[in-house]
């Protein structure tokens, strides 16, 4: 079955906090270049309360479920990313409302709202070297699957894709919000630690519907 | 670093305890002492919130009182307080007729204040946000919603507050906090660093002889450093960058704050003050209110700040009304 319905969606949470507790070092040594080392503590705290949320609600739609998971996420890791990853799951939430499964099209307009209302809270802009540099593509490349019709597998992967290769990009870019900000031009040649996360997410949400 | 410290972790929720023990009008819910509200909130009227990092009392907590603020939520020192602190500050706070947030424009700040306000609407609690943006120096004309908010959201506070305490709806008390927003301009000087507890040495170097107009309250870059001046002529340099932003032709109402940044000393308040007045009226401006002491500090970093707030016939009644809070007492006269 290629879609994520309410009733795996609780299992893809699973893997997201696997993911992100075997990344946790990673993501630290990442963030304590250019920021203040928090970033692999926050996610995996964030995602580990999120899918304890999540299956702790019984029959809950498909929104319900994300929706929480971004209210738990907002609860348990309250620094910028956490709250920017909070944000990105309540407002993907909003836009599948009333979807009883997700499919390509339904994902598209996921990663959209994910991307729009992560870009709004953090007030950037693609090129900021941000998590939204990573986002972009993969929400673009999602619209572009739902257009041609793509399978949920084969759309993911190539999102993944184009995930992978914008955050090699980042390399290039100079950061101009948070902490990092401070660094400047030190933050050339660095891979933006954010943007590494939402590569996390996207990979592991592939992997997972590959299984499926 | 010579400091009354205990163990610097602990240096925030130390200061709090203090506070709590102090002022009995003030107390916190949520089983966390960041979540700062006043004991007796007052039902029907509009909420105030505020909030941001630690380290600038009696910035923001301080003004939590009568005809003020009704809470704040309370970050580390320099840090944003989490969505969930600021949520559960909004729910206690909130007496029905919604809440406004108030606080500087800084993006930690905004990120979470702007949580929060989504999390507070999903339990039906109506909220509006206002954000102070008054150092001139942070960024040009025209871009002013980039700017920092420093001292000068004090006047945010008291009209904001003095209106909400007539019971003015969230609407109405949001657009006179933003008038007075508008309407306010800071520009600062620091002399020396100033030392997060938790790093324990300054926060950047400055020379002996040297000072930096401009420099925000956390040591952000200002616009010039140069060779230490004589008082009057740092004033006038100063004020200069006001008054390329600010008419105050013939007759204009002001209310003017001399702000000390945490070490330096009261008496060279004045002295900057004696200047400041010369150079408004000289300008044209009659001033109406005047506050001098610390307002917004950066823990041990010297220097002052100067913020004139251009009154109207609206905000002139809500700077002078009284207020009653931990921090700060004014008498209506």
């Amino acid at each position: 079955m290629d879609n994520i319905t309410k009733t795996n969606l609780p299992i893809l949470f699973e893997r997201f906090s696997e993911v992100f507790a075997e990344q946790k070092d990673a993501l630290i040594a990442l963030d304590s270049k250019v920021g203040d080392s928090d970033l692999g503590l926050t996610m995996a705290k964030g995602f580990a309360a999120a899918t304890a949320a999540v299956s702790a609600l019984e029959d809950a739609s498909v929104e319900t479920q994300l929706k929480t998971a971004g209210v738990a996420i907002a609860r348990a890791a309250p620094s910028t990313m956490g709250t920017l990853m909070a944000t990105g799951f309540m407002r993907g939430s909003a836009a599948v409302k009333d979807c009883e499964m997700l499919g390509t099209v339904q994902l598209a307009d996921f990663w959209v709202a994910f991307r729009d209302g992560v870009a709004q809270r953090g007030r950037v802009q693609v090129g900021d070297k941000t998590v939204v540099d990573v986002l972009h593509p993969i929400a673009e490349t999602m619209i572009k699957q739902a257009e041609s019709g793509a399978a949920l597998t084969e759309a993911l992967h190539i999102a993944y894709a184009s995930a992978s290769e914008a955050l090699e990009a980042t390399k290039d870019l100079v950061a101009q919000h948070g902490k990092a900000a401070a660094f400047q031009e030190k933050t050339r040649g660095i891979q933006d630690a954010g943007s590494t996360v939402a590569v996390i997410l996207i990979k592991a949400m592939a992997d997972f519907v590959s299984e499926l | 670093m010579k400091k009354f410290l205990n163990n610097p972790e602990n240096f925030v929720d130390e200061m709090l305890e203090g506070i709590y023990l102090a002022h009995p009008e003030v107390t916190n819910v949520a089983n966390d002492l960041r979540c700062f509200v006043r004991t007796e909130p007052v039902k029907g009227k509009v909420g105030l919130v505020t909030g941001g990092g630690s380290g600038h009392l009696p910035l923001f907590l301080g003004y939590v009182g009568d005809n003020m603020l009704d809470g704040a939520g309370v970050g580390g020192v320099f840090q944003s307080p989490s969505s969930e602190q600021i949520l559960e500050v909004t729910k206690y706070v909130d007496q029905g007729a919604g809440v406004l947030y108030l606080y500087g424009n800084y993006s930690g700040d905004l990120i979470n204040f702007d949580m929060a306000g989504e999390l507070a609407d999903f339990d039906g609690i109506k909220t509006a946000t206002v954000v102070g943006c008054d150092d001139v120096a942070s960024s040009v004309v025209g871009e002013e919603h980039k700017r920092r908010g420093v001292a000068g959201i004090f006047f945010l506070y008291k009209a904001a507050g003095a209106a909400a305490a007539q019971m003015k709806s969230l609407d109405e008390v949001a657009r006179i906090a933003e008038k007075a927003s508008v309407r306010t301009r800071t520009i600062g000087v620091a002399l020396s660093p100033c030392i997060v507890p938790e790093i324990g040495k300054p926060s950047f170097n400055i020379g002996e002889d040297e000072m930096e107009i401009g420099m925000g309250i956390h040591g952000e870059n200002g616009i010039t450093r140069k060779k230490m001046a004589a008082a009057d002529d740092v004033v006038d340099e100063m004020m200069a960058l006001i008054l390329a932003e600010q008419s105050y032709e013939t007759e204009s109402d002001v209310a003017v704050l001399i702000n000390g940044l945490g070490a330096t000393p009261l008496e060279e308040l004045y002295v900057i003050y004696r200047r400041t007045a010369q150079v408004l009226k000289q300008a044209g401006a009659n001033i109406r209110h005047v506050f001098i002491g610390e307002f917004a500090t950066s823990m041990e970093m010297a220097g002052a700040s100067i913020s004139v707030l251009k009154l109207d016939d609206e905000l002139e009644p809500l700077i002078a009304a009284g207020a009653n809070t931990p921090f700060f007492k004014h008498i209506k006269f």
